[in-house]
């Protein structure tokens, strides 16, 4: 999650972030306890199923427990995959949290070279990490156009530029990105109709494509997420003019200040304020937060959300998702009545447009 | 079979129970009054003028002890109110703000708790003369907070949590443990580069807690004073690893939960000349029991190795149980390779290095191939026949690698069952599933014993 991908990108290897599969989890049963994360549990099952071979070597060391299992298993099951693990520091508002950081990254640039027989140079370095930022920036520019209401991207589509960014090679996507952004220029879009609403959670995996659709379906439009396959993983760019060890260190610390990540203790953060605020930014008017089920620090922090949204007045929706098991019609359920209850609400506060009412009838 | 001697029916409450067996050391009432001083010291510590901190992780109250505060372990206060069947309300009160019942349960109790019954105390809602309101109302609030936690990610967050619940008044620190992959071409168990150089991250944290420790109090930093403390510490640690040597006898002297009910001294007791003595007379009892042929569970017929945290709630009854069916638990991961195993490492002339080390021992904290290694190495030791998986089902850090653990026993010939349980919420453990696995294992190791004849 939190690895510097520009590391391995500057050694010549194509970085992939591993995803949660699809199928159902079958040989990962017997090495993850079902009161794990789906994401653990599914890339246990890749490993064990033999689909990971076709990686050369896997970057981990993550804080979160459950991960740091899963990188155990997969290093049991096949010990001659390669693991590079050096742990950042998870106390981001500690003295020594940069001096530490810039040192874990350097002994991960030494283990990179010497896993891929490649010395990484200053110069490779800094055209990765300008090529990285501007893959980063054209998402967020389309993030931006959402809001504006100049394009009409749905949640799901807008999880498979994330997503396609995290697994492609970055030149070719970023011209794709570059090719999406002058069409959708040319043509804006009007803004789709609905209650305009805010997604977070979800730290490791993606949500379910279908999940996406649904909240959409239910008379949502979705302006803005803090979701890992969303604005989480984009919101930060790093520095092309300081020394690049020095710039990806303040990166890893200075992300969460753009969105923060409940896996790291840092007193300077509270999540809830952040997402008040973004929540403002993108116009969102009700908040769903989409817990994957046995996500410890996700767990921690819910009740400092569900607090604020309630002083605020914010409409709130939690679906806890899994693997599998989804209840989908449950769901459906409650997010037309979270509607439902959001709208009615509003209509007290102010009167309904008159497109709204329209839509509202359909 | 599950000896049947073992169960009877208690009528009144229709469940069944085991009937008691096992041979407890004596020597443990002297721990209880070491741990029921501890906490009757720390009830009064604010009257007697100390500041006190709260804290989470590993043991680290020497640093403490050394500059005259008082403290609070949130593990150890779970477990103190689970072992007194007084958890559930604490738990239900974090439930009710909407912490989920699957976050640990140490967390859930301690947060609750400090949340929740702090204020309905105050309100009148607890009578302060219930068993309840007693544990609760004598608690001192925090001056400060540090956080060490090694592995778990959870822990953190934990006292993040208790930060804000105390509007970031209080102030915090965080030592960061980091995990010993054991990736590096030198690395084995608690020793190559790897490990050197986080001895030297981890000691300047704690060189820097103690800077915290004296902005907050204003007093100097008394390093003398922690060399004496450490001094104790040390010498408690060897006597207790020469203890635990010792049942390699057969019988075993002394079982894993004579090893649990004294986990509190090497953990956060002060390091005194009593913690000393203490260990002193366990060991002296265990030399006797070892000459007069005396083990811990009478007709000593099964070894096992219990992994995973302790189900507090359940200490006394699983003792029973396993003894009933004259299985001795022998030894264990978190009784055996945890709390200063390493006392060697520690130079009383300069301690911190040396208690880094110890910190970076927890046995979670190492790369599975080399904290399994040595699980496989004490079970040899010990003569082990199966090893009892505590499934704690709200802690990964100790669940993480117990499929592999299994995996590896099952490699050495050793049987292996998994159990369900918590580690301060009893809602997860099924007695029934226990005892059908223990039925089932101890059939599997008698056949064995007749092929083997």
């Amino acid at each position: 999650m939190h690895f510097p991908v520009e590391l391995a990108h500057a050694a010549g290897a194509l970085p992939v972030i591993i995803q949660e599969a699809e199928d159902p989890i079958t040989d990962g049963e017997g090495a993850v306890f079902s009161f794990y994360c789906g994401y653990n549990r599914s890339v246990a099952d890749q490993a064990l199923k033999g689909r990971l071979k076709f990686l050369d070597a896997i970057m981990f060391g993550d804080h979160c427990v459950q991960l740091l299992g899963t990188a155990d298993i997969i290093r049991w099951h096949d010990p001659e995959l390669p693991i590079v693990f050096e742990q950042p520091v998870s106390s981001l508002d500690m003295d020594w949290a940069f001096d530490e950081t810039r040192s874990v990254y350097v002994k991960l640039k030494e283990d990179v070279e010497e896993l891929l027989g490649a010395r990484i140079t200053d110069d490779a370095l800094k055209a990765s990490i300008s090529l990285f930022n501007r893959n980063r920036q054209l998402i967020r520019k389309i993030y931006e156009m959402r809001v504006a209401g100049t394009t009409d991207l749905s949640a799901r589509q807008m999880q498979h530029i994330i997503k396609s960014s995290m697994v492609m090679d970055r030149q070719e996507h970023t011209g794709l990105l570059e090719r999406l952004v002058e069409a959708i220029e040319a043509r804006p879009a009007s803004r789709r109709q609905g209650m305009p609403v805010y997604l977070s959670g979800h730290l490791c995996q993606a949500p379910k494509l279908e999940l996406l659709d649904m909240i959409e379906s239910t008379g949502t439009v979705v302006v803005g997420d803090d979701l890992y396959h969303g604005y989480r993983f984009i919101s930060t760019d790093i520095d092309e003019e300081d020394d690049p060890m020095t710039a990806l260190a303040n990166w890893y610390l200075r992300k969460n200040e753009k969105v923060p990540c409940p896996t790291r203790a840092d007193g300077d953060a509270d999540w809830d304020e952040f997402l008040v605020r973004d929540m403002r930014r993108t116009g969102a008017e009700g908040l769903i937060v989409l817990v994957a089920k046995f996500c410890e620090p996700h767990m921690y922090y819910f009740p400092e959300i569900q607090e604020r949204c309630r002083r605020e007045g914010i409409p709130m929706l939690k679906l806890e998702t899994e693997h599998d098991s989804m209840p989908m019609e449950a769901f459906k359920t409650r997010l037309e009545t979270f509607v439902e209850v959001a709208r009615r609400r509003r209509r007290h506060e102010k009167p309904e447009s008159k497109q709204e009412r329209s839509h509202a009838q359909c | 079979m599950l000896n049947a001697d073992a169960i009877h029916m208690d009528w009144g409450t229709g469940k069944t129970a085991p009937v008691k067996k096992a041979n407890r050391l004596k020597a443990t009432r002297l721990g209880s009054a070491i741990v029921h001083d501890y906490w009757s010291d720390l009830f009064s510590a604010k009257e007697r003028g100390k500041k006190v901190v709260w804290y989470n992780g590993t043991y680290i109250p020497p640093f403490f002890h050394a500059h005259d505060l008082a403290w609070v372990h949130g593990e150890a206060w779970s477990a103190y109110l689970a072992a007194r069947h007084v958890e559930g309300d604490a738990q239900s009160a974090g439930e009710s703000r909407g912490y989920d019942r699957e976050l640990c349960s140490y967390a859930r109790t301690h947060i609750g708790q400090a949340l929740m019954d702090k204020k309905d105390l105050q309100d009148g809602k607890i009578d302060p003369q219930s068993a309840k309101g007693i544990a609760i109302s004598q608690l001192p609030l925090p001056d400060m907070i540090v956080n060490a936690y090694p592995y778990c990610s959870s822990g953190q967050q934990w006292d993040e949590m208790i930060y804000r619940l105390f509007d970031k008044r209080v102030p915090i620190f965080h030592v960061n443990v980091p995990m010993l992959w054991g990736g590096r071409k030198d690395a084995a168990y608690l020793s190559g580069s790897e490990m050197d150089e986080k001895i030297g991250y981890v000691s300047r944290q704690l060189r820097a807690m103690t800077d915290f420790l004296v902005e907050n109090t204003g007093r100097k930093y008394d390093w003398d004073r922690l060399s004496e403390v450490m001094a104790f510490i040390k010498k408690s640690a060897e006597l207790r690893l020469e203890a635990m040597d010792m049942c390699t006898a057969t019988p075993s002297p002394a079982s894993f939960f004579d090893w649990i009910v004294s986990i509190a001294h090497v953990n956060f007791m002060p390091g005194t000349q009593r913690l000393v003595d203490f260990f002193e007379a366990m060991k002296a009892e265990i030399a006797e029991r070892v000459a007069n042929g005396e083990g811990a569970v009478p007709q000593e017929k099964y070894r096992f190795f219990f992994d995973g945290m302790m189900n507090w709630n359940k200490v006394g009854w699983l003792a029973e149980k396993f003894a009933a069916n004259n299985a001795c638990v022998v030894a264990g991961r978190y009784t055996h390779m945890s709390f200063w195993q390493e006392p060697q490492a520690i130079d009383l002339a300069d301690p911190v290095a040396g208690m880094a080390h110890n910190y970076l021992a927890c046995p979670n904290n190492s790369g599975a191939p080399y904290m399994i290694g040595e699980i496989d190495r004490l079970c040899e030791k010990f003569k082990i026949d199966g090893m009892v998986m505590h499934v704690s089902r709200t802690c990964r850090g100790m669940t993480n690698s117990q499929h592999l653990i299994v995996d590896s026993a099952r490699r050495h010939g050793r049987a292996a069952l998994f159990f369900e349980g918590d580690v301060a919420d009893e809602s997860f453990y099924k007695d029934e599933l226990l005892n059908t696995r223990l039925e089932a294992m101890i059939e599997s190791l008698d056949s064995k014993r007749i092929m083997a004849a």
